[in-house]
């Protein structure tokens, strides 16, 4: 049987896509509420650090702060729509309300169900990204055509973080485990990813440590596509994002199938 | 059986042997250390509903999980619509449905579209997948339903839409794993029947329980199940003829001083054997109308004391024991 001693990459077949399928309707039931909560942080940050704290420190690395700040808080509302729905909804699908339980009485395979997910959440990322972009745009901090390119990258983003949001979301026993990844991973990486203050006077085992994580370099891309502003190392940028996104994808997989399939 | 009966009016398309929908022999899992289930043989004949009776723990629902390829086979073979049955199993998986235990509706999902999406994952166009959730909310009467939410419906209809979710992929062989717990009676006949209907309709029904009426009403056979090994098989009228007789006589509220004093008047010709069902003595025998005579000779007949047909539930409650399961 597969899914015990290698890995289970995700499947992106037809049945994949009706677990998408199933994710969307579920949304559209209740996007107004979960619209406004992936927002509200965000844009109180934005606004209160954008504005408020900007008034004193005008400048960021050459940038007015509201302008460094904007395209890396697009990135973490992508990052949390996405890891929101794969650790604490995806925990509720296994444990509470058994909708994993049911789709797997169906002829799918559990890495068609991660499949799905995974297509959800790239969509979830472009949506709450694209909206999170209109809110930018009258504040006069898109800068670039660039920005047009940025659907590209929010979807990447949301297959990048879904992953491991989701192999929590199998590994936890309750909601306060799913807490700890927030706490220890999420906003730790939400403050030192160069979304607040540029890395660049950080001492460098700590940037070289901070360059291991992903959330810096969608930041980075975010950055420079809504700035129109590219440093000499993006691509590095891109290959990390890439590299970390095909890494991360065949982590849930397995561990999804057994408690599927035990 | 006699294949050249001129009695016989059936389909000559119907074999004389029936075909074997499910075949285990010598079926075995195991987690960890503890044998869940324990070597079992059984057929499951395609068209019939089989009962796989036994209490708490038994083995009901890891045996259910290997059939429906929900988790995998330790030992023994185990053929599902003759193929062997494993997780991802697809052919398998795509001609069953399956009522599990729980309820495992989409809260976020309405009633129409919760089937609906489950027809899907069988790899339905939206039109037949459409098209089958009209025809099955209205043969499980939910189709003033359609459109509310599932917390809206009450635990009947709830059980009612699971059942029609099952029967989306037009399913062979439909499990239902203990399909009335908690139902009303209403609920509870409205489900036997559409069982009843769907077996009509050829479809092969297995079925685990803990009402015991239930499995005397629907299972054509069944096996009575504990410790992961099976204790009886047969039909119920015949496990019940076999295991305690026609007949036996129910003494709610007896004394157990009482109760020795009528035991001591018992024959070893009377083959009579009795119990304590909670907190009614019961005697089984096939010569209860002598005894009840011996009593009233001797004044002993206790004052309150039912004559009954002897029922699945005494079979059940000799083979497995009275003390409590969890």
């Amino acid at each position: 049987m597969d899914g015990v001693n290698g890995m289970v990459w995700p499947r992106f077949t037809k049945g994949a896509l009706m677990v998408f399928r199933r994710d969307f309707l579920s949304w559209v039931k209740y996007y107004k509420s979960s619209v406004l909560l992936n927002f509200g942080e965000p844009l109180t940050n934005l606004l209160a650090l954008g504005f408020g704290l900007g008034a004193y420190v005008t400048k960021m690395s050459g940038d007015p702060f509201v302008d460094f700040i904007g395209p890396g808080l697009l990135a973490v509302t992508a990052m949390n729509a996405v890891t929101f729905d794969m650790s604490f909804e995806a925990y509720d699908r296994l444990n509470e309300n058994g909708i994993y339980l049911s789709m797997i009485t169906a002829p799918l395979h559990p890495a068609e169900i991660v499949g799905g997910e995974y297509l959800w959440e790239a969509c979830r990322s472009l949506l709450y990204g694209l909206v999170f972009l209109v809110v930018l745009l009258p504040l006069g901090i898109v800068h670039s055509w660039w920005a047009l390119l940025l659907p590209l990258p929010l979807l990447v983003t949301g297959m990048l973080f879904a992953g491991p949001a989701l192999w929590v979301a199998t590994a936890a026993k309750n909601h306060e485990q799913l807490f700890y990844y927030f706490t220890l991973v999420v906003t730790p990486m939400f403050m030192f990813s160069g979304v607040f203050f540029p890395l660049a006077h950080l001492p460098v085992v700590i940037r070289d440590l901070i360059l291991l994580t992903p959330l810096v370099h969608v930041v980075n891309l975010t950055r420079a596509l809504i700035l129109g502003q590219f440093p000499p190392t993006l691509w590095q940028d891109i290959l990390w994002i890439v590299g970390y996104t095909i890494l991360f994808m065949a982590l849930p997989g397995r561990r999804l199938s057994r408690r599927l399939t035990d | 059986m006699t294949t050249n009966a001129p009695t016989t009016i059936a389909n000559p398309s119907v074999p004389a042997t029936p075909a074997v929908a499910v075949s285990a022999r010598g079926l075995t899992k195991q987690f960890g250390n503890f044998e869940a289930v324990a070597g079992m043989d059984f057929d499951v004949y395609e068209g019939e509903c089989f009962g796989l009776l036994g209490p708490n723990g038994a083995g009901k629902s890891t045996t259910i999980r290997m059939i429906c390829c929900l988790t995998a086979r330790t030992a023994g073979s185990l053929t599902v619509l003759g193929e062997p049955a494993a997780p991802g199993q697809r052919t398998i998986k795509g001609q069953l449905g399956v009522v599990s235990q729980e309820d495992y509706l989409d809260p976020a999902l309405t009633v129409r579209e919760n089937i609906e999406i489950h027809g899907r994952f069988y790899g339905q166009s939206p039109e037949v997948a459409a098209l089958r959730a009209t025809e099955l909310l209205e043969f499980m009467q939910l189709d003033g339903k359609t459109n509310e939410q599932v917390r809206s419906l009450s635990g009947g209809m709830r059980r009612r839409l699971v059942i029609a979710r099952a029967l989306m992929g037009r399913p062979r062989l439909l499990v239902l794993d203990e399909p009335t717990t908690g139902l009303d009676p209403q609920a509870r006949i409205l489900v036997w029947r559409k069982v009843r209907e769907l077996k009509a309709e050829g479809v092969t029904v297995l079925l685990t329980t803990h009402y015991m009426d239930e499995a005397q009403r629907l299972c054509d056979r069944l096996v009575v199940i504990d410790h992961g090994r099976i204790l009886e098989s047969g039909r119920p009228r015949e496990l019940i003829l076999r295991l305690v007789g026609r007949e036996c006589l129910e003494c709610p509220d007896i004394a157990p001083a009482v109760v020795d004093g009528l035991t001591a008047t018992l024959r070893p010709e009377d083959q009579a054997w009795h119990e304590w069902q909670s907190d009614s003595w019961v005697l089984f025998s096939p010569n209860l109308s002598a005894i009840l005579d011996r009593w009233d000779t001797a004044g002993i007949a206790p004052s309150l004391a039912y004559r009954r047909p002897a029922g699945l539930e005494d079979v059940f409650l000799r083979l497995t024991g009275r003390e409590l399961r969890d």
